[in-house]
């Protein structure tokens, strides 16, 4: 029998599908790189202008921003309606010299250079008093909605409101704060390493879970063992340990899914009003391969159907052999 | 230039990336011309390849899982959520689980399996609509329920596995979050305004004009101001009815009629892509009509979602609304 299951922060209930639950090798979905170097606009140096670059890093404003500083935000209303400015900056990080897909392949010194440059630049932006939120995330894929250009890069964006998302965890973390007067992360980090089953990989400042209530097959969060609100503040002194986690998960779903097109988000605190989230919310990395398709019913209900239970999917990605 | 634009409704904010503005043309092309009749369990003649009709429009001698059917509504082979069993709730430390009862229905729109609903007679159609109410209102019986969503995948990229013309049709223990949302924000802005919301958006998209995609005496076709998706489109009652199962006879039949000529109007526009459309009604025994609306959200699948979507909810859309209205009002 399925079973339904809620996620605490933002209370949305998924439908862990058993009845027809797959085998985690029936998502194994190769996709391929093309990795044309000759036509690699990152290799021949024929992107944008260069606004930041340190450790092989660099750091370009987007060739096609959704998100600009040219007018000031300045909402205003029709009748029922508001609209906006859609103030803000769109950046990529291109993340090594080399012509490289797959985050999983960089050196660690690679992967730590790129945690350290979205800090770097989510500080910057939280200086303009007109930015809310500051998301840094990852498209690798076709599937997860890149172009296909082979050569591994990230996105920034600052955006001068704060998003629905951001805001529904926000509101869970804080009622929970309000009943327990305790981090609902925290205790999330510590029934997950008690309770073993859905922790994919660990070490001594970060775990990997798959999520009670995961709305896709395989998903991961990589959750802080410390609470801080912040990913800038919190990779203080982290980021060997960040980099490494992250590239023994992206390298488990590469060797065990297949190389599969994923996305991760950074999921950090709010710009202005730190102060108050400090005490209730807690940074994460979410890791989402792209192995089904969201269909109606996902898109009517915000309802999610995962084919296959959290359990058997961090068990099956514990498994894999990244030494390989 | 880029806009931010805020939905009235749940106050969720949506970038309209005007700078690299789509229209119809721009978008990638699915190919969903039916091709597998020689394997399809949803075909006349291969009533036994589906678990026993719940419910059909037949001829009145006619007997059930047999062919003659116009309409046919079975149980889901592969159900996503069961209807035996009780529910049972449970509590793991911070976590909160519930059995997967439920109910899982497909029903089959045509005996042919050549037809889209867009080929289908009026009377076919109200036929379908037909059966959508006669389903909502059988499985809002079940006390298990406190919710019940239609909705529709047309074409592999929006999640059909099976092409012969199908919605589902799933009954829940709970109200989804998209729902509560929406009516979390409408309770909210009946609380202020002591109007509905909904109500609200009909009268100023009626003065505003420029998103109207079509209308008829009961019906309003629109793109909404602050869409998720491109092309995404509402269909929605003139008048104020917060339950699709009330909906009377003319009612549905000027629905089954506003409802194919939007489908037609975005096959030909957009060269027969996959869509979604689901129905948001109230939950089973909703007790303020006042405050909601029921209505059909039509959303072609033309892009994908990324990183950026998923992590914060805020949506990019490549099509100003009033431009894709203008599109599928004008062809």
């Amino acid at each position: 029998m399925s079973q339904l299951r809620k996620d605490p922060l933002v209370n949305r209930w998924t439908i862990i599908a058993t009845e027809r639950a797959r085998r985690p090798a029936a998502f194994v979905d190769p996709q391929s790189t093309v990795t044309n170097q000759k036509n690699c606009p990152y290799c021949q140096d024929k992107a944008s202008p260069c606004i930041d670059e340190s450790n092989g890093v660099k750091i370009i404003n987007s060739s096609s921003p959704i998100l600009d500083d040219s007018k000031p935000f300045e909402p205003h209303r029709h009748g029922l309606y508001e609209a906006a400015h859609s103030y803000g900056s769109h950046e990529i990080v291109v993340e090594s010299p080399e012509h490289i897909a797959n985050m999983a392949d960089l050196p660690l010194v690679q992967i730590k250079a790129v945690l350290q440059a979205y800090a770097l630049r989510m500080q910057t932006h939280r200086k303009n008093p007109f930015i809310e939120y500051t998301l840094a995330y990852k498209n690798y894929g076709v599937a997860a909605g890149s172009r296909n250009i082979g050569h591994a890069r990230s996105q920034i964006m600052a955006v001068s409101v704060l998003p629905m998302r951001v805001k529904d965890k926000i509101s869970g973390a804080e009622k929970y704060f309000d009943v327990h007067e305790r981090c609902l992360f925290c205790d999330m980090v510590s029934q997950e390493i008690k309770n073993k089953e859905r922790v994919i990989v660990e070490n001594e400042h970060f775990v990997v879970i798959a999520p009670f209530a995961s709305r896709f097959p395989f998903e991961s969060w990589v959750l802080p063992k410390f609470h801080q609100c912040d990913f800038v503040e919190g990779i203080k002194a982290q980021e060997d340990s960040l980099a490494s986690i992250m590239k023994d998960i992206l390298l488990r779903f590469k060797i065990g899914l297949n190389d599969p097109a994923y996305n991760y988000m950074i999921q950090t605190s709010p710009v202005k009003d730190a102060s108050s989230y400090k005490d209730y919310y807690h940074w994460h990395i979410e890791v989402m391969p792209r192995l089904t398709r969201v269909a109606g019913f996902e898109r009517g209900t915000g309802f999610y159907i995962c084919p296959i239970p959290p359990e058997m999917a961090a068990a099956f990605l514990r498994e894999v052999d990244i030494r390989a | 230039m880029p806009e931010l634009r805020r939905d009235p409704v749940v106050g969720r904010w949506v970038i309209i990336d005007s700078e690299h503005s789509k229209g119809p043309l721009d978008f990638p092309k699915d190919n969903n011309t039916p091709r597998h009749h020689a394997i399809c369990p949803f075909c006349p003649g291969r009533e036994h390849q589906t678990p026993h009709e719940a419910d059909a429009v037949r001829p009145p001698k006619s007997l059930p899982d047999t062919p003659g059917w116009q309409v046919r509504t079975v149980p889901n082979k592969f159900p996503v959520l069961t209807a035996e069993g009780s529910l049972a709730k449970e509590g793991i430390g911070i976590y909160d689980q519930m059995t997967g009862v439920g109910a899982h229905e497909v029903v089959i729109e045509s005996p042919d399996h050549d037809k889209t609903l867009t080929e289908l007679t009026r009377e076919e159609m109200l036929s379908v609509i037909g059966q959508y109410q006669s389903r909502f209102r059988q499985l809002s019986k079940d006390a298990r329920f406190k919710y019940v969503v239609l909705f529709k995948n047309f074409g592999s990229s929006a999640g059909a596995t099976v092409e012969h013309a199908h919605s589902q049709i799933i009954a829940l223990p709970m109200v989804p979050k998209t729902v509560l949302e929406e009516i979390k924000g409408a309770e909210e802005y009946h609380q202020k305004q002591s109007r509905c919301v909904f109500c609200d958006m009909i009268a100023q998209e009626y003065q505003d004009k420029e998103r109207i995609v079509a209308e008829n005496t009961s019906f309003l076709a629109f793109c909404p101001y602050a869409p998720r998706y491109a092309f995404e489109t509402w269909i929605i009652p003139k008048g104020h009815s917060a339950d699709f199962a009330l909906a009377d006879q003319s009612t549905q039949a000027h629905l089954a009629q506003v409802l194919q000529d939007v489908l037609k109007r975005i096959k030909k526009v957009l060269g027969n892509p996959s869509y979604n459309y689901y129905l948001h009604t109230a939950p089973v025994g909703y007790a303020d009509p006042s405050c909601y609306h029921w209505h059909i959200e039509i959303i072609p699948k033309l892009t994908r979602s990324v990183g950026f979507e998923w992590g914060t909810g805020l949506h990019i859309v490549p099509t100003f609304p009033q431009d894709a209205a203008r599109y599928l009002r004008e062809v």
